[in-house]
């Protein structure tokens, strides 16, 4: 069970993995947000290995090392090795780069006014995208038009893991160990980057101390371990320093938006129309599609508008890349849409409540940007302000309210083996958990499906191998995606034991031997319907409470729910709050520690009130997803709340004004 | 240089560079990896031992500094050191585990050193550990849950 061993110091997590003749890597980075490389001399460096690691073949991708120029300081230059932990770090003082400082872009808004960051490009717009349908103010029915913009900075993940690799090739196999929510995608990017064919590599999971978006991701530090490994033919490790995971580890967020929103004087809303920016870094990812797709297709949330449309832009800046954090433009979509919404409201004199049913729906739908809601939205809202006494409470506690739709990221399915020997049942899931405690539901489902003892359960890692295909631990999925094909494997083992012995008992399983693989396949993502409300006295930082009300489908495991409750409830404040990366004009990173990133301590933990519901989903564990919801519904409620005490509109976060809280940020 | 450092009971004499971290000599001189290291600007907490039965940050004691001097880590069989883990457990006061060993050795210090902890004194002696997952509701219940029964053993033992 994770927990003994983890509360014991018995956890194997990727830093604790030690190899005869291990090299570790040190990474020499940029100084500078932009600079020409006049020369580097010593390490390993690009004039030996030029490539790049996305997915897609983009011409503005990252070189794994940089070549001819750096454009975010931290980016990688060169790496040098040594069998001791503290002469790799010595011998980065030996590797000579000049450097030629150039202009930097240090934000989105600087981006849009100055010139191209990279050669060959007009300006610092990479892509323009649009979605719904353009629509003409002149031909839509409205009495009232409300606009802002809204901005969402940067988050660094922060996991109190940061990321770590070992690459070890032998035999003519590469094996990676790594920090990671799916070894499958892992594999896949290491091989197209390094040219390496099915059977060549062998990616093994390994205890992950967080990773909240993160650590799905590919970084060039894994691609330039794993070619030194198959270089100098001795295990390679590489583990982040916090230092290195601020600077250069895929940031999240940093997204802006301007809005119009169209509306009778009833508060029924009509028309939506604007452009969403994406601060994407200095290259182009794979995952700014996902950030800024999730941050325009779900704006409209639950609410139905008949006419929608919004332009995206990629924003290049002289920052690290962009990266997926708890949501993945998620929060962003719903915040866009719960702050303006709360802006006509207080033009209208309406209350937000009222608002919100007005515009909420009594049937599922398709929203003109192309996000088909599966439920009715209407129920649930008003479902929630009754559970809560919202009409009586607000007019004694400062409340901020957010209806949001949670989006969980179901497709493509996921994969599970179960193996029974020795009397003791193994499950493994092709989707890495990343330190959630899914063996806890793990547990319940098997030992009620089996009838047998939870100690006789466990989840264990692993490898590409035990498992030739499977997904990843991300977008609100696991409760499903995870649940559901445990349930399916246990059902076919049941089923082998039925075939064998004509009937089930326990100990006809347990005392004998099975193996089963099975991929539950899901063609698309579900979604589900969720409400929060926030009050808060500015004066007092643990005056703050959270109210919950989830439709969570079936709960698999009631301390898997609050954990993530409780854990993203937090992440949610200090985002709302104080976490953020900062830069100067010249694009160096000010934030220089994780304090300063304004992640929040034990002293800070709010009041939380939390009503689960249960209305079961269609997939067979019949739950419904969890994971990111309190990072969409927190913190566009808190800001209503402290608002409405300021009487200064919120539409910046962090809100970080150090007036609130007792200034609980310094 | 020479160190002679005791470590939950043991004493190991080596041969270290005098640069050497505390947290280096506990988790590769001495393999004792649950002592973990999650930043490099001593602000995290993930490196808590006790020293002297005082907690440190073993990222920034030297291990020349533990020198002839009694380092606790999370690998320690103290009984009452149990009673904390198994309240962990209880309460479900982690998950990755990753801040863990810090967490259960600063409690170790704070229910060692406080007659009644509590909920603030606990948030306060708290703060220097980071933990990323629990939002430390269920760290704070773990703690509490550790000084009752700790409170509870030394009351049947009176
Ligand atoms: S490792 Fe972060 S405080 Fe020691
Ligand atoms: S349990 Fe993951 S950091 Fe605390």
């Amino acid at each position: 069970m994770y927990l003994n061993r983890f509360v014991n110091g018995e956890g194997k997590y990727v830093d604790d993995i030690k190899f005869d003749n291990m090299l570790y890597m040190s990474i020499v980075r940029s100084p500078y947000a932009h600079a020409k490389i006049k020369k580097v001399k010593g390490g390993l460096n690009s004039s030996e290995l030029k490539a790049y690691y996305t997915g897609m073949d983009h011409a503005m991708r990252e070189p794994v090392l940089a070549i001819d120029e750096v454009n975010y300081v931290g980016q990688c230059v060169a790496a040098v090795f040594s069998e001791n932990r503290y002469e790799s770090e010595d011998l980065l003082n030996s590797v000579e780069v000049d450097y030629e400082p150039l202009d930097a872009v240090s934000s989105i808004d600087d981006a849009l006014k100055k010139p191209a960051i990279h050669d060959g490009m007009k300006d610092n717009i990479l892509d323009t995208e649009d979605v719904g349908n353009k629509f003409n103010e002149k031909d839509i029915d409205y009495d009232i038009k409300v606009s802002d913009t809204l901005f969402m900075d940067r988050i660094s993940a922060n996991p109190i893991e940061t990321r770590g690799i070992i690459a070890d090739y032998k035999d003519n196999v590469l094996h990676i160990y790594a920090s990671s929510q799916s070894i499958h995608r892992l594999k896949g990017g290491i091989m197209k980057t390094l040219n390496l064919k099915d059977g060549e590599i062998v990616v093994h999971h390994v205890d992950t101390g967080g990773a909240f978006g993160l650590k799905a991701l590919i970084f060039p530090e894994y691609i330039i371990a794993a070619y030194a490994s198959m270089k100098y033919k001795k295990p390679v490790k590489w583990i982040e320093t916090r230092s290195e995971h601020l600077q250069a580890a895929h940031a999240g967020r940093g997204v802006k938006a301007d809005i119009t929103l169209y509306a009778k004087k009833d508060g029924k809303i009509n028309g939506l129309d604007g452009t969403v920016y994406l601060d994407t870094g200095a290259y182009f990812t794979d995952d700014d599609l996902v950030d800024l797709g999730n941050a325009m297709h779900e704006v409209t949330g639950p609410y139905f508008i008949e006419n929608a449309h919004l332009t995206g832009k990629y924003v290049l800046t002289n920052k690290a890349l962009n990266g997926y954090y708890r949501g993945a433009g998620k929060p962003e979509a719903s915040r866009i849409m719960e702050r303006m919404i709360d802006l006509l409201a207080d033009k209208l004199k309406m209350d937000i409540a009222d608002i919100r049913i007005k515009n909420a729906t009594e049937k599922p739908f398709k929203s003109p940007l192309g996000f088909d809601i599966n439920y009715p939205t209407k129920p649930l809202l008003e479902a929630a302000l009754k559970h809560f006494d919202y009409y009586n409470l607000s007019k004694k506690e400062k409340l901020g309210i957010s209806l949001f739709i949670l989006d969980e990221d179901t497709a493509p399915g996921e994969s599970c083996r179960i193996i029974v020997k020795n009397g003791k049942v193994t499950v493994y899931f092709g989707g890495d958990v990343s330190g959630q405690g899914h063996e806890l539901f793990v547990q319940e489902m098997l030992s009620e499906e089996f009838k047998i003892d939870k100690d006789l359960i466990s989840l264990d890692y692993d490898d590409t191998n035990t498992l030739k295909d499977g997904t990843g631990t991300w977008g609100s999925r696991s409760a499903i995606t995870h649940g559901s094909v445990l349930m399916k494997t246990a059902e076919i083992i049941k089923n082998d034991v039925i075939k064998k012995f004509g009937k089930y008992d326990k100990d006809l399983l347990l005392n004998n031997e099975f193996n089963e693989y099975y991929y539950y396949k899901i063609d698309y993502n579900a979604n589900s319907v969720n409400f929060n409300m926030v009050s808060c006295n500015v004066n007092d930082m643990n005056s703050i409470k959270i109210y919950t009300y989830y439709d969570l489908g079936k709960v698999l495991n009631l301390k898997n729910v609050l954990g993530s409750i409780h854990g993203g409830g937090l992440q949610a404040l200090g985002e709302a709050l104080s976490e953020t990366l900062r830069y100067d004009e010249d694009g160096q990173l000010i934030t220089n520690n994780i304090a300063d990133a304004g992640l929040l301590t034990a002293d800070k933990i709010p009041q939380y009130n939390i009503k689960i519901v249960e209305n079961n989903s269609e997939f067979p564990d019949k739950a419904k997803g969890i994971g990111e919801s309190t990072m969409i519904g927190i913190p566009s409620a808190l800001a209503r709340s402290i608002e409405l005490q300021t009487g200064k509109r919120v539409t910046k976060f962090p809100i970080d004004d150090l007036s609130l809280f007792n200034k609980c940020m310094e | 240089m020479m160190v002679n450092i005791k470590v939950n009971g043991r004493e190991y004499k080596k041969d270290i560079e005098p640069r050497m971290l505390l947290v280096s000599f506990l988790r590769d001189e001495l393999n004792l990896t649950g002592t973990h290291i999650g930043c490099d600007t001593s602000n995290c907490g993930a490196c808590t031992v006790l020293m002297d039965g005082k907690s440190v940050k073993s990222c920034t004691v030297l291990a020349a500094q533990a020198n002839n001097h009694e380092i606790t880590t999370i690998e320690s069989s103290d009984p009452k050191l149990d009673v904390i883990k198994q309240s962990f457990v209880e309460e479900n006061g982690l998950q990755c585990g990753f801040c863990t060993p810090g967490m259960i050795m600063q409690t170790f210090y704070i229910l060692e050193n406080s007659e009644d902890a509590d909920e603030e004194y606990i948030k306060k002696n708290l703060r220097g550990n980071l933990c990323r997952c629990t939002g430390y509701k269920s760290i704070i219940d773990s703690v509490k849950k550790a000084e009752e029964r700790v409170k509870g053993e030394i009351n049947v033992s009176k």
